[in-house]
């Protein structure tokens, strides 16, 4: 497989990844302060992991076939 | 009588009811079936399984007639039309689609010329085929069938389908058990990863029939409200006003739409290969 980075219509479908994986990290954030009672914290942190989680994932999609 | 005429008459006597009942039949499925009051599980769209089997039964003839008279010399106009349609689809397919697949390309095809055939029904003057099914008895009837969440979410739930049956065989069952419980953080994660990529991959079939069913919903009710500005302002004098502005709307409409119907055939189709092609990565 050629190392070369995807680039045009790979984009379109690569923002879904991003949005879904910090939606369901805030979701998982939500659930996890709903369920030990300490509102800000976790949604703050799997916010920012789905963030991380997510730039990861269309990283290792585009640059890495 | 067609329906705008009655509207108007209901609009009359009920003050302003009429345009809310106008939609509300505009935007009722002809439906049969146990559960057609409630909208629950037994609820068969007439409307929306005939129209989505004319337009693929009239994409299957149409192919067979060209595939019948190919003419490799000296094309006709239509086949040059149906091959530009062919190359451009095969090329993002090309493009986008990591590997082979010969499954791939046809699908593709398939997809972009149905949807936008099927979203193509939302260009025909919206009172015609409903006046036209009243007049031969059927009273309620929805001609687009991608503004029915049914087909959308049918076709979205395919692709899904075809995701699932490809991680499977590209990356073995225990691979893309594997892409579950390690991506994207590592072994040390592992509840946080199962959950996001469920989430993640549940997320795009539903993204990917919401956004079609939502932009030809949407469109469809523009077309509606627009035709209603004809339908029960226009009367006596106030038509001289009233009349050319909805010309002139529903033609700038019209051709806004015809970008819109393309884009979302198009995006859908792309999403197709991209999600598929996300499938056929191989771990390492």
């Amino acid at each position: 497989m050629n190392k070369q980075p995807r680039t045009g219509l790979a984009l379109i479908g690569v923002g879904t990844v991003l949005t879904s994986m910090v939606l369901s990290g805030f979701l998982l954030g939500y659930a996890t302060d709903a369920w030990l009672d300490t509102r800000p914290i976790f949604m703050l942190l799997f916010g920012g992991l789905g963030f991380i989680g997510g730039i990861l994932k269309v990283y290792r999609f585009l640059v890495e076939p | 009588m067609s329906e705008a005429v009655e509207a108007v008459e209901h609009a009359a006597k009920s003050g302003g009811g009429g345009t809310v009942e106008y939609i509300q039949h505009h935007l009722t499925n002809l439906c049969t079936g146990a559960d057609c009051k409630t909208g629950g599980f037994w609820s068969w769209h007439l409307d929306t399984m005939f129209f989505s089997a004319l337009l693929a039964f009239t994409i299957i003839f149409i192919g067979m007639r060209i595939g019948r008279n190919l003419n490799t010399g000296t094309p006709s106009g239509f086949q040059n039309f149906i091959e530009s349609i062919l190359e451009f689809v095969q090329g993002q397919v090309r493009d986008t689609f990591p590997g082979h697949n010969p499954l791939i390309a046809p699908l593709a095809l398939t997809i972009f010329m149905w949807v936008w055939l099927m979203n193509f029904m939302d260009m025909i003057p919206v009172d015609l085929l409903p006046l036209i099914g009243g007049l031969i008895g059927v009273h309620y009837l929805k001609v687009v069938p991608t503004t029915d969440l049914n087909t959308t979410m049918a076709m979205s739930l395919t692709v899904f389908v075809l995701i699932v049956f490809y991680n499977i065989k590209v990356k073995g069952p225990v691979g893309y058990l594997k892409m579950f419980l390690f991506h994207p953080f590592g072994k040390f994660l592992v509840p946080v990863n199962v959950v996001m990529t469920l989430i993640e991959e549940l997320a795009k079939p539903l993204s990917l029939g919401l956004r079609l069913f939502g932009n030809l919903f949407a469109g469809e009710l523009v077309f509606l409200l627009i035709a209603l500005i004809g339908g029960t302002l226009a009367v006596g004098l106030g038509a001289l006003f009233w009349l050319p502005l909805q010309v002139v709307l529903d033609l700038g409409w019209l051709i806004f739409h015809l970008l819109v119907i393309t884009l979302q055939a198009f995006i859908f189709m792309v999403l197709t290969i991209v999600y598929l092609g996300m499938a056929h990565t191989s771990d390492h």
